[in-house]
């Protein structure tokens, strides 16, 4: 309903809100908002493909505020009871195999995760992107009745982060709709879209989303949202190294 | 006759013809000397660059080395083995599995290459093996044992026997996780590999990164490189033939391969330089001895020798002088490279350098009918070549004119 309202006000007042220039901290502030809520948990289903193999696999994760996020597998069997502990302090790994936790080197965190296009950072939902990012409004389109707005992010001078450059869409129902992730030489290197955006606990929510690696064609990575919920009660024991080696849920 | 005229001739001014030949002998033996040092110094680091871990070639899937994925594994190792080890020349081949993984101890993690190495084959193959120096390498019957680069094992803060974690993916993209005891840590003297190599049991990395019977790659090694050489050609049509690659010395070492290149383009820059400088040298003296037997070469003439032959006696008195030049100077350069091939030139102050070249600090010449040939060879076809210019100077001579010259 409420993006109802706001696509109305956009179709009548369209000039006036364009001539406004949102600011691109904000809109990208109240992205994150939505993807993140104060603390949000949901289940997920992880498609990997290449060209001569799929795989996939399903994980629940829950996340709390900018920083903390836990992710555990549930199928296949084989890697089912895996988890990832990313908190302020630093990423762990448990493997239920060898009960054993490990700590991540900070290297780490751009590189792949469980052999998929995204990275540690993507899966925790990382806030990199506001935080080490200087954003600018380059364009306002209208795209499938919402309001597009076109962020160009660039790196703030001495953040330690990987991207030459990244560029957002975001929708005016607070769903980001693309990123295009370039390198330090300015080339693309790998391009996510929200192929389903859908109501999700009362929220919009990008569903589906498939990430594109653009060195390697026929590759992607999709992640499909099952189930979510949002401003759900957390307990402080769950972002813990003791709860990430014996899970209570 | 006119060779024993020409023979004469030479020893007719036999200072000159001493001094002559002195410069090419000189310049010839050097030559020799200085390329069999050259071919044997880059031999042994060839040797030493490939013996450390590469092995003198490899059989890996078709675009492993571009993209090191599990997937891109050789399916009957076993049996690919065996063939390769029928190739005359080649003397071991190491199954592998090269992995990536991070390696865990308390709070400490870092990334690295996993290797799964057959400690029965390995240490023929690579130096790793014998360059444990705390602890012991791998053998036969170790399941969960690691051997670590002491550079690793000081970042890990681990000592022999302690545990280690082991994370990664496996060849399906499930998570390989394994907990491993250190039992060596070796010392390579190469900083890169002892932070980045860690060797497990072949079978051990096979069952964590669950590739089942699949290697990632199979090395191999021969006596020497020059013999393993041979074997190339056969080894390279069983690669193909199993739709495999075969990635030789200069695919695995590239950088090696460039230096050596470049070291002999400057090399040669200045043998052609020595060359064409002593070339010079002996063409003035003769060109003058023959202006100052521009009277004799006259009488000759007036005695009926017919110019033409005349410069052919000249020209073969160049040809002796270049040929007994260069005999010697294959015989005296060749007698110190033999000399040092056998006993070696140490270079003990520079050790520490060379060792970063994977060198030792005692270096071998190695003698061979191409760094004995080249030089002297050269200096023979330049001087040879050059004759022709009093050839052509005594043909223009007159009888009459040439008698009366001062």
């Amino acid at each position: 309903m409420r993006s109802l309202l706001f696509v109305t006000f956009v179709l009548v007042l369209a000039p006036n809100v364009v001539s406004a220039a949102p600011d691109p901290d904000a809109l990208l502030k109240k992205v994150f908002d939505n993807y993140r809520a104060n603390t949000s948990t949901g289940t997920v289903s992880m498609v990997i493909h290449r060209p001569d193999w799929e795989r996939s696999m399903t994980f629940k994760s829950w996340t709390r505020g900018d920083d903390d996020a836990i992710v555990r597998f549930l199928a296949p069997a084989k890697d089912a009871g895996n988890a990832t502990l990313k908190s302020a302090r630093g990423t762990w790994v448990f493997n239920p195999k060898i009960n054993q936790v490990i700590k991540l080197p900070a290297s780490m965190m751009a590189q792949s995760w469980m052999g998929s296009d995204f990275s540690y950072n993507d899966l925790a939902k990382s806030t990199e992107i506001l935080n080490d990012y200087t954003h600018r409004l380059t364009t306002t389109d209208i795209a499938g009745g919402h309001t597009v707005w076109t962020i160009e992010c660039t790196p703030k001078a001495g953040a330690a982060v990987v991207w030459g450059k990244v560029v957002l869409k975001l929708r005016d129902d607070d769903v980001m709709v693309e990123q295009t992730y370039y390198d330090q030489d300015g080339k693309p290197a790998r391009h996510m879209t929200a192929d389903r955006v859908g109501d999700i606990a009362g929220r919009s929510y990008p569903l589906v989303m498939t990430m594109h690696p653009l060195d390697a064609p026929g590759s992607w990575t999709r992640i499909e949202t099952i189930a979510a919920s949002f401003n759900i009660a957390v307990p402080d024991s769950l972002f813990t190294l003791s709860s990430l080696q014996n899970p209570r849920e | 006759m006119l060779f024993a005229l020409a023979w004469r001739n030479l020893w007719r001014q036999p200072r000159r013809t001493l001094l002559s030949l002195t410069s090419i002998v000189f310049t010839g033996a050097l030559l020799v000397f200085l390329l069999s040092f050259q071919i044997g110094v880059y031999g042994q680091m060839k040797e030493s660059a490939l013996k450390l871990f590469d092995g003198y070639a490899q059989m890996q899937a078709p675009g492993y080395s571009e993209d090191p994925d599990l997937r891109r594994s050789l399916i009957d190792a076993a049996g690919l083995k065996s063939v390769a080890l029928a190739v005359p020349g080649v003397n071991v081949a190491a199954m592998r599995v090269n992995a990536f993984a991070i390696l865990s101890h308390g709070e400490r993690s870092f990334g690295v290459a996993i290797v799964g190495v057959d400690p029965t084959s390995e240490p023929y193959v690579s130096k790793l093996a014998s360059s444990v120096a705390l602890g012991r390498y791998l053998d036969s019957t170790d399941s969960d044992a690691i051997v670590v680069g002491h550079a690793l094992a000081r970042n890990l803060k681990v000592a022999v026997g302690d545990r280690l974690t082991l994370l990664g993916s496996g060849m399906d993209g499930s998570v390989a996780a394994d907990v491993l005891r250190v039992v060596g840590i070796y010392n390579s003297g190469i900083p890169e590999l002892d932070r980045s190599i860690a060797e497990i049991p072949l079978s051990r990395a096979q069952e964590t990164f669950s590739l089942g019977p699949r290697v990632t790659t199979i090395a191999l090694a021969g006596k020497t490189l020059p013999t393993f050489q041979n074997a190339v050609p056969a080894l390279g049509g069983i690669s193909r033939a199993r739709g495999l690659i075969l990635k030789e010395w200069t695919d695995l070492e590239p950088e090696v391969r460039d230096s050596i290149t470049l070291k002999y383009v400057t090399s040669a820059m200045l043998y052609v330089t020595l060359v064409v400088v002593v070339t010079f040298i002996i063409l003035n003296t003769l060109l003058m001895s023959v202006l100052e037997r521009t009277r004799e070469f006259g009488v000759l003439m007036a005695m009926g020798m017919r110019p033409a032959l005349i410069g052919r006696m000249v020209w073969l008195e160049l040809v002796m002088l270049a040929m007994t030049g260069a005999i010697l100077a294959i015989l005296i350069g060749g007698a110190l490279a033999l000399y040092f091939e056998a006993h070696g030139i140490y270079f003990g102050s520079l050790g520490k350098m060379m060792a970063q070249y994977g060198l030792p600090s005692r270096l071998y010449p190695d003698f061979s009918a191409s760094s004995a040939l080249i030089g002297p060879g050269a200096l023979f076809l330049a001087i040879t070549l050059g004759g022709i210019v009093p050839y052509f100077h005594v043909r223009r001579l007159e009888a009459a004119t040439a008698m009366r010259a001062a």
